[in-house]
């Protein structure tokens, strides 16, 4: 098995429920999302939320990224910033509650403003890290080299493809600079080939920084579980109204994370149909 | 096109031999066109008007997107709902209250343009504001942008090729109002005040040529703004 330690928490969700009026959606939501540190490796985490259409994955998906306030309990991620000393810079770490901007958010539709074109929305992305200070360009190129954008950057959204659209939204986000990147159903609406190559995309991005954190809301069992080191099942309890997290599957444990053969393996597939079982 | 051009040559075919009387035959109203240009009356007294609507509209504009931007605080919203509820008052009535508000002719003329087009435009405008995609909030958000940047993003800059069509829109609105206000201040001229003096001798083929002129120019502008529209967010015609 691959040799891991699991370090601090990046982030964390107690007790959180959503109501609306009377009818209770989310409840008792609770699981942390650890930093999985590999020797001799850049490795950052992938996680997948896994649940039924309508179980409320899209509610969790707003909470997670800020966009909307728990009716009860706490998100919390760990964040790092630079702090500068007489050694120079360094970086400090302290958990807060997480806010909108947070989060690197995709969401399902790739939205983009339709008025700005590729290179316009990716400069505004840029120009809100402060990282990138003076070097917003050469990021820009960098990344969409590395996306195969190059191409794209005096295009309006409505002149791309969904694939491309979505690499433009990737990249904007990445561009921002958050640690956390939080993905609405990445894989709904592709063919074979975008698939895999949207696959490979958010491997490569995992691996961009230790801290680097994916979390994909998926109702794509498959491919959420080849991509991920932990999957978390969103369902019901016997008793509940609303949602809760059912189950939480180390893939890592499994021998089932970082494979690139994954899908071959038959502790894959028995994976398969006990996320299935559960939902 | 051509269907159109036929038609409009049937039309004036049949007007031409059908009418007689008291209504002027077309092949008459051109004539007296004719005329009108070689006066230089015509060409001056458009000036004077397109002047003053130009004006006008730009004022509105900016009276408009103030109100509006402002009504996202709860205080200027009640202000803007009166604003677009004005759309039913007329101006009939209230004109010599503004006669006694403005110090001479033209800008009472510049102010009724302004009271009549700026209910309309508000009214436009903040319907495009309450059908924003709520996602256009939310990427600003989830990018780290402050209110003000959001309102820059989604609302000014986001909405501008909007504002720009509404001005077209609109545009007709003041171009109408135009004879109708400066009749009130017939001294420094205007189209309106040419139509309302050949109006009252009964000149019914002076009155048809300069209505076709004012029709013509509306046209003219209509096309003229879309164009630029087209041509200022090309992201439009995508």
């Amino acid at each position: 098995m691959t040799a891991y330690t699991k370090k601090e928490i990046l982030l964390q969700a107690r007790n959180v429920s959503l109501t609306y009026g009377d009818k209770c959606i989310l409840q008792d939501i609770n699981f942390c999302i650890h930093d999985i540190v590999r020797p001799g490796l850049q490795q950052g985490q992938v996680v997948s939320l896994i649940g039924r259409s309508g179980i409320g994955k899209t509610q969790l998906f707003r909470l997670l990224s800020g966009l909307q306030k728990p009716s009860q309990g706490s998100i919390t991620i760990r964040e790092r910033r630079p702090v500068e000393n007489s050694n120079g810079s360094i970086q400090v770490y302290h958990e807060r509650m997480v806010e909108p901007g947070d989060m690197g958010v995709i969401f399902q539709n790739y939205y983009q403003f339709g008025w700005r074109t590729v290179g316009q929305s990716l400069l505004l992305a840029a120009r809100q890290n402060k990282a990138l200070a003076g070097k917003e360009e050469d990021a820009i190129g960098r990344y969409t080299e590395q996306f195969e954008l190059s191409g794209m950057l005096q295009r309006y959204p409505s002149q791309l493809s969904g694939g491309q659209q979505q690499r433009v939204s990737i990249i904007q986000q990445l561009l921002k600079g958050s640690d956390f990147l939080l993905l609405d159903e990445p894989f709904s609406g592709l063919d074979i080939c975008v698939l895999d190559k949207v696959v490979e995309l958010l491997l490569q991005v995992s691996l961009s920084d230790e801290l680097k954190t994916l979390i994909i809301v998926s109702h794509d069992i498959a491919t959420a579980v080849a991509i991920s080191d932990t999957v978390f099942i969103l369902g019901k309890m016997t008793g509940q109204e609303g949602s809760t997290l059912v189950r939480e599957i180390d893939l890592i444990d499994r021998g089932l994370a970082w494979e690139k053969d994954v899908r071959q393996m038959k502790a894959f597939t028995d994976t398969i149909r006990e996320i299935k079982d559960c939902l | 096109m051509i269907m159109v051009l036929l038609q409009v040559i049937v039309t004036l075919v049949l007007w031409q031999s059908g009418s007689g009387g008291l209504i002027p035959q077309p092949l008459r109203i051109i004539a007296a066109f004719g005329h009108l240009l070689t006066t230089r009356l015509l060409l001056d007294n458009v000036l004077v008007s397109l002047l003053l609507t130009l004006k006008a509209l730009v004022y509105s504009v900016l009276a408009t997107l103030a109100f509006t931007y402002l009504s996202v605080i709860p205080f200027f919203s009640s202000l803007a709902q009166f604003i677009v509820k004005c759309r039913y008052l007329t101006l009939t009535g209230l004109i010599f209250i503004f006669t006694l508000l403005t110090k001479d002719g033209s800008q009472l003329k510049l102010s009724l343009l302004i009271f009549g087009i700026v209910p309309f435009f508000t009214t436009s405008f903040l319907s495009v504001i309450l059908h924003i995609n709520k996602q256009e909030y939310e990427l600003c958000q989830t990018l780290g942008y402050n209110r003000w940047q959001t309102l820059y993003e989604v609302v000014i800059v986001g909405k501008a090729d909007q504002v720009f069509e509404i001005v077209r829109q609109n545009f007709a609105i003041a171009w109408m109002m135009i004879t109708m206000v400066e009749g009130l201040s017939m001294s420094e001229g205007g189209i309106g005040a040419l139509l309302i003096k050949y109006n009252k001798y009964n000149d019914l083929t002076n009155v048809l040529a300069l209505q076709g002129v004012i029709f013509g120019l509306g046209l003219c502008f209509d096309y003229l703004l879309g164009t630029l529209r087209k041509w200022l967010f090309p992201y439009t015609k995508l």
